[in-house]
Formats: structure tokens, C-alpha cells, sequence
């Protein structure tokens, strides 16, 4: 978790840096002579937060991998779990401190880090213009991304089923929701298709981790 | 009720939505797949080397007039001018070598386009690709992705530096003004600038919108289309005028005439007085021109038949002209709702000569229109096969259809002529599926219908010794004839348990009932040894 937040951080605000300097010398550069018409493509931009949005998605996905491991798989490969459950905890109050504790990996983690950018990038001595709220927004999809991942590894992790059968469909389901997201140019969309997703994933790891032999 | 007993009846249809959306999903890939492989299999048959038949110079001249282009005078005099195809294509327009005939096909004039000493009128043409910005290239750019979406941005400049930029806000459908500091100017939407949120009116879906650089100023000006208006903004003057609005119908196609104040783009055309011009055709197919220098408003009807697609303006300061090219080789409007009706009534008419013509009107000040000349011309026949044979990746195609839900057809069949319109609108995911149902729904084929019984037979068989309960059999039934083979692989990835043979009855019986469906015969139990003893007391 602390790793992950160092490298987005490290990595994020080098990029917007670096960013602040190439806008500042790029809009000056735009291609608009008196008396043309102006190719409309021109007229969009990337956000200055662009690369740091990249590495937002990779961290994100790639935190929700190594929490949904470490979690749900490693306890069956060390066989442990007998171990946590034959405490005096429920198994719905185990389950629920592995999913409070993985949001607030991601919410500590990566939303704090994406808060700072998103400000420090708002500072009108870096950019002209501050980034669009929507930028904010959509880095905070990029963040629930990562939890539907670790919901998809959780639920392939708890599947009992053969790894060439139905144990991959959790992880195939994430990456199913990931393409949908990256489908959408309306945010209400994303974020139905968010909500979807985690309701059907955390339905399924409720229902198999209360039911099944460890 | 706990939360191990509700989570089950929420687990179990989210665990089906999951699967078959998965299995279809891998389904259609397969079934692409398998279609791509077909189309690279097939070797392309290469046609007999046709012997070139000999032509008269009578059939070359009279080829060479139906590959002319048909320009009138501003007087109404029709030339056909032809351009030699000999002539490099990256040369300038004015250095291609050109012929210039009559009506009669009679020689006028020949030499470089520069040269020629006759100026023909030019037209309104809808703004180019790379010349306009539409609604799903829009989207496109405010798609999620993971460099973000790209906001639409225009600056405001002096030569040497910005001074403004105001950025397009797509769900308030307004502009946002910044200064060079950072600061908010305010906003720009249908009724004009304001320095207030609230009081900042949308401009409404937009449709189209293309950008210039007027002469003499570095900032862009943008014609803005919606549904419904037409806007010129100008950014540094934070002007907004409304050059159209249409009170009921949409607006269904928006070209233009000079109208934006840019250096000339041919010096042929610079000799006419044009006036500037915008025509925007609803969808009632009523033309509405909008002309500036001086301001006119003009509304043109024209018959229901005519390819009002093809229709061109341009007005001068002492007239407006319509320009109407037709074709007999035009689907008739009947079927034009049916592609598979539409491509028989094609290859009917292909191997017969057809004519094209083009006719030249003038538009009088009530918008009625005065026919001032026509000109025919014959396409002959296309020589060869009259129909084409299908090529065999089609039938790979059909094949590999067969396999898809017949929900696709039902789909298909709702939605109707809509469905072409849905897959260019809305949202990705919408088009995306919409392209894919189309692509690959399996036309209501028995095929399709018979594979479907065959997998819900091979259902009925795997699952009737290992069935919990009645309705859920029937369930799985359905539901393999409803979603074909995504469905037979659900059930199987949901259902597939062990049998054993009963030791009562001796047939199949699944572990996951404790009685046999058959005989009713428990479960064989273990037999009783030492340990049990201790272990029951």
C-alpha cells in the first residue's frame, strides 16, 4: 500500500513537472494563422494530468491484484485459512475487514496521492488553465477500478472450480467491467457500470466465502 | 433473514448475469474469429485477363463526356469539363492539363486549368472530415480513458501570447473563460456571454461545429450546430449570434458557402459576386438558406422524390441557384429500409444502361423554383456477370452465426430502421452492441432454431438425474434455447456435478439430492465400524 502510494507519487508529480513545463511552451506553438480554417482536433487537448492518469490506472489495478492476492489466494496456497476461521470472529466480520481494510488501502493510498496532484496541478503558476473536474472525477474511477480488480481476484481466488474453468470468470468479469468503463464518454455511465460491477462481484464473494470449505 | 441465506438469493442471479455475459462475450470473439481466419483463407481468384476491346473514336468521345464534370455558368450555361488523368496528382489544381465542351459535345476550349477563360459557379459543400468536429467524434474525445478525456478548448490570442481559453463544458453545454492567471472570465452559452453560473444558458446538444481563423485575427470563430440552431461564436469578442433556428424539425444536414471569412480557396471563383451562404435541411427536407452581406432568410421546398442529399446552393448577389444532379441507378425510397431488398433491386438494374442528369435552377424571391437548364447523359451497361457469387468466407459467416442467440434477431426486429441509427449514436457500449447484433445475429434461421433444440436436448439429458427441482430444470431449458451455445456453457460451468449409479435402482442419480429421483432411495450410507460406535455416543 505505502509502496504503491510512493510510486504514484514519485511518478505522478515528475510527470506533471515535467508537464508544466511543455504546455507552457507548447500552447504557444499551436498552429492557428489569421484567415484558415482551423482543423477542429486542434482545438483538444490532453489533460496536463495525462501521464499521471496512466500510472494511476496501472497502480490502481496492479494494488487491487496484490491486495486481492495476498488476501484471498495466499491463505489457500499456505493453508491458513482454518487458522482464521476457527477464531472466536465470524466469518462475515473476517470478510468485512478484508474488504474495509483493501478501500482504505486504495482511499489512503492512491486517493490521497490524486487528491495532492489534482491540487498542486490546480496551482495557476503550473498551467494557464486548471484541469476539469471531470479529470478529478474520472481519477476516482481509475481508483474504484483497482477495488473492482480486487474484487474480481477475490472472487477467482475463492472460486473452488479448476483454474482452466470457471475459477478465471471473477478476474475476467474485472477486466470486462475495466473495457466497459474505458467505453463510456458519459461519466453517469461509468460509474453505473462501476456499481454493477461491484454488486455483482461482492454478492458473490459473500455468498461463496459464508459457504464454502476451507 | 441472515445474510448467508439473503446473499444467496442475490448470488445466484449475479453469478448467471456473469457468466453468459462472459460466454457471449467469448462466444462473439470466437465467432469473429472464426469469420477474420475464413477471409484470410480464401485466395483471391484473379479474372481472366479481359482482351481490350477495340473503341471508335466516336464511343471515346462520348466516354469522355460522361467522365466530365458538369459545371455551370453563372448564366445558366451548362459546360462539361474534362480533366486528363495523365496529370500527376500532387500538381496544383490550376497546373492540370483540361478539355471544355458544350452541350452538344463540341469542342470549346483546351489547355491548363489556369488558363481556362471561363469561371463556373461554385457550391455549397458540407464542412469536410478534418473540417468539422461531429457528435461522435465529440464523444470520442470525452471518452474515459486513461490519459482522460480531451476537453474541447479554444484560445483567444494576441500573436505572441494567449489570453484567454475557453473550455467547453459537455454537461452544462456552455463554455468556461479563463484568463492568462488562472482566473474565471465567465461563461458563454446560447444567449451570450455572462459573469454568472445561473444566469448562463446551454447551447444544446451539439451536432456539428467547425472552426476558423477570421482574417486578421490569430482567435478561432466557431459555427455551432445543434438539434435545432446554427451559432457563430467569436470568442474574443464573447459574441454569440444565432444564424438559424428551426422551430419544430431537426436539423439533418448543415453546408456552407463562403460563408467563413477566410482567404479564398480557389482564385477561379473570386471573379462572381457570391454572398455568403449557409443552407441547414430539416427533417421535413424543407432547405432553408440563410445568406449575409446583405442578411436574407429564404425557405425552399422541394418534391419528396428528389435526392435532397445531392442538393446544392449558392447565391449570388442577383441570384440563387439550386443545383439538382439525380440518377435512375437511386434505390427507390420503398426499399431503401431493407439493405437485402435493396441489394436484389441493385442487381436487377446492373446490368442495364442508365441515366444521370443534372439540372440547374434558379430560386425566385418566394422560394420557388424556375428550371433554367438539364442536361442528360447514358451510362451503358457494365459488361460480365450479371450477379456476383457470394464469396465463401459469407457462408463461413452464415455458419458460424448459427451458433449465436436468437435474442440478437429479436433484438434486430424490434428496433427495426432504428438500428442502423443506433449504432452511429448514444454511447459506445449502445453502438458497440448494436454493430455486434448485426453482424452476427443468425437471421432467424432453422438452423439456428434446430441447434438451439439440439443443445436443449443435450441440456435435458446432462440434466435430468442431476435436477434439484423441477423449475430449475425448466429454467435451464429455456434458457439454453434463448442464449444457444453461450447458454449451453453457462449451464454447464454452473451445473455440472457428479452422478453415481443408485444402488437401489441402479440408474444415474446426482449427489446433491439426498433421495433418487427415481426410486426415492436414499443416498447409500457407509458401513457401520468400530469407530462410529464411539463417535455416535
Amino acid at each position: 500500500m505505502l509502496l504503491a502510494a510512493i510510486i504514484f507519487l514519485a511518478i505522478g508529480g515528475f510527470s506533471l513537472r515535467a508537464q508544466a513545463y511543455f504546455v507552457q511552451s507548447n500552447w504557444l506553438s499551436w498552429g492557428l494563422s489569421p484567415g484558415s480554417v482551423v482543423e477542429p482536433y486542434r482545438l483538444t487537448h490532453y489533460s496536463p494530468l495525462a501521464i499521471t492518469g496512466i500510472w494511476l490506472v496501472i497502480t490502481s489495478i496492479g494494488l487491487g491484484l496484490a491486495l486481492g492476492v495476498r488476501h484471498f489466494l495466499i491463505p489457500l496456497f499456505t493453508r491458513t485459512w482454518p487458522f482464521l476461521l476457527h477464531r472466536s470472529a465470524s466469518r462475515q466480520m473476517i470478510l468485512g475487514a478484508k474488504l474495509t481494510a483493501a478501500t482504505i488501502a486504495f482511499v489512503v493510498s492512491l486517493g490521497s496521492v490524486w487528491i495532492g496532484l489534482y491540487w498542486y496541478a490546480c496551482r495557476s503558476e503550473l498551467f494557464m488553465v486548471p484541469p476539469p473536474v471531470r479529470v478529478f472525477i474520472e481519477g476516482w474511477l481509475f481508483i474504484v477500478l483497482g477495488l473492482v480488480v480486487y474484487l474480481g481476484t477475490a472472487m477467482t481466488a475463492l472460486s473452488k472450480a479448476r483454474w482452466y474453468t470457471t475459477k478465471i470468470l471473477g478476474l475476467a468479469f474485472a477486466m470486462v467491467v475495466i473495457c466497459m468503463i474505458f467505453l463510456q464518454w458519459r461519466l453517469s455511465w461509468a460509474l453505473a457500470m462501476v456499481i454493477i460491477g461491484v454488486v455483482v462481484l461482492l454478492s458473490q464473494i459473500i455468498d461463496t466465502f459464508l459457504n464454502r470449505e476451507f | 433473514m441472515k445474510l448467508i441465506d439473503s446473499s444467496k438469493h442475490v448470488a445466484g442471479p449475479t453469478k448467471i448475469f456473469m457468466t453468459v455475459l462472459i460466454l457471449l462475450i467469448a462466444v462473439g470473439v470466437l465467432q469473429v474469429f472464426i469469420v477474420q481466419i475464413a477471409i484470410l483463407w480464401q485466395t483471391p481468384s484473379r479474372a481472366a485477363p479481359m482482351k481490350p476491346k477495340k473503341v471508335s473514336d466516336q464511343e471515346k468521345h462520348l466516354e469522355k463526356i460522361r467522365n466530365s464534370a458538369k459545371q455551370f455558368l453563372p448564366e445558366g450555361t451548362i459546360h462539361l469539363v474534362y480533366e486528363f488523368s495523365d496529370t500527376p496528382t500532387f500538381s496544383p489544381d490550376d497546373q492540370k492539363q483540361q478539355e471544355v465542351y458544350d452541350a452538344n459535345g463540341s469542342l470549346l476550349w483546351s489547355g491548363l486549368q489556369k488558363n481556362r477563360p471561363y469561371e463556373y459557379l461554385s457550391w455549397t459543400e458540407v464542412p469536410s472530415g478534418n473540417e468539422k468536429l461531429d457528435e461522435q467524434r465529440m464523444k470520442q474525445i470525452y471518452t474515459i480513458t486513461p490519459e482522460f478525456s480531451r476537453p474541447l478548448e479554444i484560445p483567444v490570442r494576441s500573436r505572441e501570447k494567449i489570453q484567454q481559453v475557453w473550455r467547453y463544458d459537455p454537461t452544462r453545454q456552455l463554455f468556461v473563460g479563463y484568463r492568462a492567471d488562472g482566473t474565471n472570465i465567465g461563461y458563454i452559452g446560447s444567449t451570450g456571454f455572462t459573469d454568472s453560473k445561473s444566469r448562463a444558458k446551454p447551447f444544446g446538444t451539439l451536432k456539428m461545429f467547425t472552426a476558423w481563423c477570421p482574417q486578421g485575427s490569430f482567435s478561432p470563430t466557431l459555427l455551432w450546430q445543434t438539434s435545432k440552431r446554427v451559432y457563430e461564436i467569436n470568442f474574443e469578442k464573447q459574441q454569440v449570434q444565432l444564424i438559424f433556428e428551426s422551430t419544430k424539425e431537426n436539423i439533418k444536414q448543415m453546408s456552407l458557402h463562403k460563408w467563413r471569412d477566410i482567404r479564398p480557396e480557389t482564385p477561379q471563383d473570386s471573379k462572381i459576386p457570391y454572398q455568403p451562404l449557409i443552407m441547414c435541411r430539416t427533417e421535413d427536407n424543407k432547405h432553408h438558406l440563410i445568406m449575409k452581406n446583405p442578411d436574407e432568410k429564404m425557405t425552399v421546398t422541394v418534391d419528396d422524390d428528389w435526392w435532397c442529399e445531392a442538393l446544392s446552393f449558392t447565391a449570388t448577389t442577383q441570384d440563387i441557384f439550386l443545383m439538382r444532379p439525380d440518377t435512375e441507378r437511386r434505390v427507390p425510397s420503398a426499399l431503401r429500409k431493407s439493405p437485402r431488398l435493396a441489394l436484389e433491386w441493385l442487381r436487377k438494374v446492373r446490368s442495364k444502361p442508365y441515366k444521370q442528369w443534372i439540372e440547374l435552377y434558379r430560386v425566385d424571391d418566394q422560394g420557388e423554383l424556375n428550371l433554367l437548364n438539364r442536361y442528360d447523359w447514358t451510362i451503358p451497361a457494365r459488361p460480365g456477370s450479371v450477379v456476383e457469387a457470394s464469396p465463401p468466407w459469407l457462408k463461413v459467416k452464415h455458419y458460424a452465426c448459427q451458433f449465436s442467440s436468437p435474442l440478437y434477431d429479436l433484438t434486430w426486429y424490434l428496433l427495426g430502421g432504428e438500428f442502423r441509427a443506433l449504432s452511429s449514436r448514444d454511447n459506445d457500449l449502445i453502438s458497440g452492441f448494436a454493430d455486434m447484433v448485426r453482424e452476427l445475429r443468425p437471421g432467424n434461421s432453422i438452423l439456428n432454431w434446430l441447434l438451439a433444440l439440439a443443445m436443449a436436448g443435450f441440456v435435458f439429458r446432462h440434466g435430468w438425474p442431476r435436477q434439484t427441482s423441477r423449475p430449475k430444470l425448466i429454467f435451464w431449458l429455456a434458457f439454453t434455447l434463448v442464449f444457444n451455445l453461450a447458454g449451453l456453457l453457462t449451464y454447464l460451468a454452473l451445473n455440472h456435478t457428479p452422478i453415481i449409479k443408485c444402488s437401489s435402482c441402479g440408474r444415474s442419480r446426482c449427489l446433491a439430492q439426498v433421495n433418487c429421483l427415481r426410486c426415492g432411495a436414499e443416498l447409500p450410507a457407509p458401513k457401520r465400524r468400530k469407530l462410529d460406535l464411539i463417535l455416535n455416543t
